[in-house]
């Protein structure tokens, strides 16, 4: 029999999906009782999301997947739900802000939460007001979703999840997409509504370092998808990259004088100047809007600048979606499109990007990270050794951060350049050699990194917020 | 009154744009479309609040179109009788040859003002609304059309990121037509994988706050249905149906 008290209680569950021949859950038992604060953590993959969604009832109605074991929701059998009628205690906040709504405006997305549990019409009003209220979001009701910062979107999603009085609010990696100062101020706000309303939360995270002290529980899922621990949180430690060696050829690579770009007669870039050299790593920095994109590519030549002159090597581009740059079907052709490498370079520069053993795939079927390599590696194969990255950072989890920083850095041995569009200044920290930070369009300066992190007003200007255990790269002999 | 086109219904704006046009399709006198589309612009003028610069700017290519039918009904006609009213540069053009061709084209201009009419002056939003409470949408294809109305902008900057990326690699060769047919399908695919992604999250989201595609019985604004709404129906089919008389008249 579950505690009285428990809100979920999990005996010796396991989750299947139905093609897959092996456990994504396997013999989970715990259980979680009202107020409780706590983190499901663990890697990509494990089948933490999965968990959450058992909770919700998204699964395994949606996927067909296999339950095995009890799953007890409020004292009650799962299955014994009705479609929808769980969503009216547990509300879930998902991890995407772009693609969590489905009407123009706050107000209208309220009410579409409440139109779905039938509230009557009459009460509607009262109930979009007070949750804006305590929410804090009073003077956004009738602002326009699609036009609000990712943090905001973040909020507004909570609210409507709130909105529904729920008992327990479901947290789906809800700071993946934000970045760290946004993050913060996020989680904060977090922090004080579960105070105002003394709901359970249950949030699935892989950057725990960025949380604090929010949680009271840790449930730390292994890669087989058992419970490896479930204890007391302790906060945890940023994890720390491996400290770089390799030096700055002295060889300009790229340099630009009095560069602007204009577009439809708004000045989105001030005139700047700048230049690295080979095997040095940029990071640019900066508040969203900012133009951080926008000098990026008017380096690269994608924008077409206003002034100035950019002297470089060639330039390549490696958007947030490194999809957005495929064009055939295989890997291989990938690499081998515009024909200026070799038969032979191409071996090598697969062998160095480790892509040889899915050169026949389909580069929209690998994972993430391997698609970000065969885009570095389709535009080091144009001879484009000067490489932008755009928020390459974003949403990853600590394993793909670490593996983007081998990878980067193998790149900075090679000789070639590397400019990254990031707010994580913990791995700016670990690999950028300068820092250029932009504001409104304008260049604040180009600074070297160890200077950057020793001033917190500079970066504050900047809605960054100094990395933690910065100290220990500032004391290291690199 | 210069609301009126506006916060008409928009299901019922909708069922009597669709039985004027099919009405009009009976006349093939040119007099019968010509007057609609002034009585449309005439509507217009009275009862909504357009903005003219754009309404042309739309019309612009309709009016060319209209001109096109004008122009190759005249020039490239079957053998038709009636009399020859006019003749240059070795053609002859004919009585019936020419009100064939103004009947073809007006129709182009009555069938495009009508469309406008309804295009220009109905919030998309609320017309899915009204659809759904008036005309019983399902739910879930409502909500659905909604939510790809609320990605259309993030799908239109994905489309210039991704042209972008394809440029700086070489890829667009945009010589000819054909070619730039190919690149736009190079463009689609990266597009649609990122959708379906994004479809099934804003699935998950709508389901995880009690979305279950059932008939809502409560609607925080709900779409009203007024007797001015019927009225206004009518003013139009009496549009349709005087612009008809007249028309059969002046060509008699």
């Amino acid at each position: 029999m579950p505690m009285p008290d428990s809100i979920f209680s999990m005996k010796d569950v396991s989750f299947r999906f139905p093609d897959d021949v092996r456990n994504t859950l396997s013999s989970l038992s715990f259980s979680i009782v009202t107020g409780e604060r706590v983190a499901i953590s663990g890697p990509s993959g494990s089948g933490k999301s999965t968990l959450l969604y058992l909770l919700n009832r998204l699964y395994p109605m949606n996927c067909d997947g296999i339950v095995e074991g009890d799953i007890h929701l409020f004292g009650k059998r799962a299955e014994s739900y009705a479609p929808g009628e769980i969503n009216h205690r547990v509300a879930t906040v998902f991890q995407d802000p772009d693609s969590q709504f489905c009407m123009p405006t706050v107000e209208e997305e309220l009410a579409f939460t409440l139109e779905n549990l039938n509230t009557p019409a009459a009460e509607m009003t009262e109930q979009i007001r007070r949750v804006l209220e305590s929410t804090g979001l009073a003077h956004l009701r009738n602002a326009k979703i699609q036009t609000l910062s990712g943090g905001m979107k973040q909020r507004v999603a909570t609210a409507c999840a709130l909105v529904m009085d729920p008992e327990v609010l479901l947290l789906d990696e809800p700071i993946s997409h934000l970045d760290p100062k946004t993050a913060k101020e996020f989680i904060g706000w977090l922090d004080r509504l579960q105070k105002t309303f003394g709901i359970t939360v249950i949030a699935v995270e892989h950057r725990l370092d960025s949380w604090g002290s929010f949680f009271d529980r840790e449930i730390l899922i292994d890669a087989d998808g058992a419970i490896e621990a479930d204890r007391k949180f302790i906060p945890h430690q940023p994890f720390h990259y491996p400290l770089r060696l390799n030096e700055v050829l002295d060889e300009p690579a790229i340099s630009a004088t009095g560069l602007s770009v204009k577009m439809g007669g708004k000045t989105l870039l001030h005139p700047l100047s700048l230049q690295a050299r080979r095997g040095e790593c940029i990071v640019i920095a900066g508040p969203n809007g900012s133009g951080k994109s926008t000098l990026v590519k008017a380096l690269c030549g994608i924008h077409k600048k206003s002034s100035g002159t950019v002297t470089s090597n060639p330039c390549g581009y490696v958007p947030q979606s490194p999809e957005f740059l495929f064009l055939t079907p295989t890997v291989r052709n990938e690499l081998a499109f515009s024909g200026t490498s070799s038969l032979l370079q191409l071996q090598e520069l697969m062998d160095s990007l480790r892509l040889t053993h899915i050169a026949a795939h389909n580069p929209f079927a690998v994972s993430h990270g391997q698609k970000r390599r065969v885009a570095i590696g389709a535009m080091l194969a144009d001879k484009r050794h000067v490489l932008f990255l755009d928020e390459p950072t974003s949403g990853q989890d600590r394993g793909a951060l670490l593996e983007l920083f081998d990878l980067i850095d193998s790149r900075l041995e090679k000789g070639d350049t590397v400019f990254i569009v990031t707010h994580d200044m913990e791995f700016a920290a670990a690999i950028a050699d300068g820092v250029l930070l932009l504001k409104d369009g304008r260049m604040t300066g180009m600074f070297p990194a160890k200077r950057v992190w020793e001033d917190p007003a500079l970066l504050a200007v900047h809605h960054l917020l100094p990395p933690k255990g910065a100290m220990q790269h500032a004391e290291s002999p690199a | 009154m210069r609301n009126l086109l506006h916060d008409m219904n928009p299901s019922i704006k909708f069922i009597t744009v669709t039985i004027a046009m099919l009405g009009l399709a009976f006349f093939f006198n040119p007099w019968t479309p010509l007057l609609f589309f002034f009585s449309i612009i005439v509507l217009q003028l009275c009862c909504s609040r357009m903005d003219w610069k754009i309404w042309s700017l739309f019309m612009l290519p309709f009016a060319f179109g209209a001109f096109g039918y004008l122009w190759t009904t005249i020039v490239f006609a079957a053998e038709t009788g009636g009399t020859v009213i006019w003749s240059a540069f070795g053609f002859d053009v004919t009585d019936e040859q020419w009100a064939l061709a103004l009947s073809l084209s007006f129709r182009v201009l009555a069938f495009s003002s009508l469309s406008l009419l309804f295009a220009l002056t109905t919030d998309p939003v609320r017309f899915v609304m009204s659809l759904m409470q008036q005309l019983k949408l399902s739910p879930k294809l409502a909500y659905g059309v909604l939510v790809g109305y609320q990605f259309l902008p993030v799908l239109k900057d994905e489309f210039f990121q991704i042209q972008q990326a394809h440029r700086l690699r070489g890829a667009a060769v945009e010589k000819y037509w054909w070619q730039r047919l190919l690149g736009v399908r190079r463009i689609i695919i990266p597009m649609l994988a990122g959708a379906v992604r994004k479809a099934e999250r804003a699935a998950f989201a709508m389901e995880a706050r009690g979305f279950t595609g059932e008939p809502r019985k409560e609607y925080y604004q709900p779409v009203s249905l007024k007797l001015k709404d019927f009225g206004l129906a009518s003013a139009i089919l009496t549009l349709v149906i005087a612009s008809s008389i007249a028309g059969a008249m002046l060509s008699a």
